[in-house]
């Protein structure tokens, strides 16, 4: 009777593991092994090479500029949008009656868009010659720049598009997070003569950390899986300088159909995400722990 | 006139919200612009903002040129299929990680969590092998298969059961409702808020899926419809920006209808996503 009762318990798991081994767990191993292999077009028959692959890999100065393109992308649009996500989510928990809604809609929509078609509408916005992005800079007295085609400025206006379309989002769990802290700490506070800046140093940062912790670790895997602006806007063009991982697997992967390279770039890839968010949960996540 | 003295004391407050409020609506304000101009009327040399004459041609030039109707339907159809199995998976899941006791609790927990952090960017390549091997590409279930289990909607849906006291099943198993039926008749209508902000959390995005569907499907027959605009642009080659707005206009309408509609809604459901446990 006792055996019947344990084995459904597992009964109602297998639907969710069955799904996920095969299409989560197998792949991981799939690719691990697979990275072993010599498979492309001048190689149809899968060859053990050992680790020959991540060899030439780490040789390429294309993976290395890559691995820098995406670096730059991770280190500039993680702050830039968790500081305004943050700033905005401050401003908005004020008192303010209705116009609330009206100014967190307008922040957040962005969330509800594909982004292809966010990356649509942001290749015609920085088009050089008829773009409303060019147009409005030149009020603030800069130069037209040609943006998408330009070497130098591609990898910073697709920068620019993806922080507009992530924040709200950010934004949104930020103030979550402040409309959980109990308004007598403010009350409290303000009796003791804290105000300000204080007040947000010591009660409103720390009892953001949870908050900030799971927008920290979003943050860092949707940079690192970065790919369909870069598909529709640039191709990681020009001159590879917005080439990044995801788009440089998709590349190795399915255009030129090296499945060893591809394997070997998705291994790495899953293994620097792990080892990223677990410094993540090193780092902060106790302090997270301990100071809530 | 509350408000005006309101709005007076905190003018400076409202004064940044509402300029970064305009920034960041006026991106689509100029999608729906463009798309209502007619051909000649993109090349000014200062941005027009109110299409006139409005031209409501683009809109049905561009379903002569590609089958955004069939888009639409596909897009429906493996939205709400995902959406479906997804709810099975993961409501049966969350039942046992809640009340249930077992040998490998732990174990699989950490596995349905470990979920969360391999995104599926990595696991394309294997996935691609294993549906080119039992010759599913280029259909509507290959763009489902990989997000039937959802490690992060068992999570939260394991957190609301923990919610509901224990001493309810007690009280349901003595009157001989326990396993699944305790689950339909009490667990499930008690959970039934984060029941929804999952689902509308899954339906944004996956209506929003791009690379996977990309690599498994090549007929316009099964595309959806961000598969179908990004064809649509190469199809076009960037040069006629009033039917490309117009695609993309048509494209993002249907969530943000629903936005617009139950912004509320939305809003509890996304801010749910980011409560920890």
């Amino acid at each position: 009777m006792k055996r019947i009762y344990r084995l459904t318990t597992y009964g109602y798991l297998l639907p969710g593991l069955f799904f996920m081994g095969i299409f989560t767990f197998i792949p991981v191993f799939m690719s691990a092994y697979l990275s072993l292999f010599k498979w492309n077009i001048n190689n149809p028959e899968p060859s053990f090479t050992w680790f020959s692959n991540y060899i030439e890999v780490f040789k390429a100065p294309l993976f290395w500029l890559v691995l820098r393109n995406n670096l730059v992308y991770a280190f500039t649009t993680i702050p830039l949008s968790m500081s305004l996500a943050l700033f905005l989510a401050i401003l908005i928990n004020q008192k303010m009656g209705w116009v609330r809604s009206l100014y967190r809609g307008s922040l957040f929509y962005p969330t509800m868009i594909p982004m292809v078609a966010a990356a649509m509408l942001w290749v015609w916005i920085f088009n050089p010659g008829l773009g409303i992005f060019n147009y409005y800079l030149g009020f603030l007295g800069f130069p037209k720049l040609e943006w998408l085609y330009d070497m130098r400025y591609a990898l910073i206006a697709i920068i620019i598009m993806s922080i507009w379309k992530n924040f709200g989002y950010y934004m949104l769990i930020f103030l979550a997070g402040l409309q959980g802290i109990p308004n007598h700490y403010y009350e409290a506070a303000a009796i003791e003569g804290a105000t300000g800046w204080k007040q947000f140093r010591y009660i409103t940062f720390p009892m953001l950390a949870p908050a900030t912790l799971f927008v920290f670790i979003v943050a860092i895997i949707s940079s690192f899986q970065v790919f369909d602006q870069v598909f529709v806007m640039t191709q990681g063009g020009p001159g590879d300088r917005t080439n990044v991982l995801v788009f440089y697997i998709y590349q190795h992967a399915f255009r030129f159909w090296d499945l060893g390279m591809g394997s070997t770039l998705t291994t790495l890839f899953i293994l620097g995400l792990l080892v990223a968010i677990w410094l993540v949960f090193r780092v902060i996540g106790r302090r997270v722990y301990y100071e809530v | 006139m509350k408000f005006n003295r309101h709005l007076r004391n905190k003018s400076g407050l409202h004064l940044i919200l509402m300029v970064v409020s305009l920034i960041t609506v006026a991106p689509y304000f100029w999608i729906l612009s463009t798309s209502l101009k007619f051909r000649t009327e993109v090349f000014t040399q200062t941005p027009k903002w109110i299409p006139w004459p409005i031209n409501i041609q683009n809109y049905l030039e561009m379903f002569e040129m590609a089958p955004f109707h069939l888009y639409l339907l596909n897009t429906i159809i493996v939205v709400t299929g995902i959406l479906g199995v997804q709810l099975v998976t993961i409501t049966l899941a969350a039942y046992v990680f809640a009340r249930k006791n077992f040998w490998g609790k732990e174990f699989f927990f950490f596995l349905f969590l470990t979920q969360m952090m391999i995104p599926i960017h990595a696991t394309f390549l294997p996935n691609f092998l294993t549906l080119k091997h039992f010759d599913l590409l280029n259909t509507r279930v290959a763009m489902m298969l990989p997000f039937f289990a959802s490690g992060y909607g068992t999570f939260l849906l394991r957190q609301a059961f923990r919610q509901i006291p224990k001493a309810l099943e007690d009280a349901a198993v003595i009157d001989g409702c326990g396993g699944l039926r305790f689950l339909w008749h009490v667990l499930i209508p008690l959970a039934k808020p984060t029941l929804i902000a999952f689902s509308i959390i899954s339906i944004v995005s996956h209506w929003n899926d791009y690379l996977w569907p990309l690599i498994v499907t090549d007929t316009p027959e099964v595309r959806t419809l961000t598969i179908g605009l990004g064809m649509f642009v190469q199809q076009e080659s960037g040069a006629d920006w009033t039917l490309l707005m117009a695609a993309t206009a048509f494209v993002t309408a249907p969530m943000l209808i629903f936005f617009l509609v139950f912004q509320k809604k939305f809003v509890e459901s996304f801010m749910l996503s980011g409560v920890k446990g």
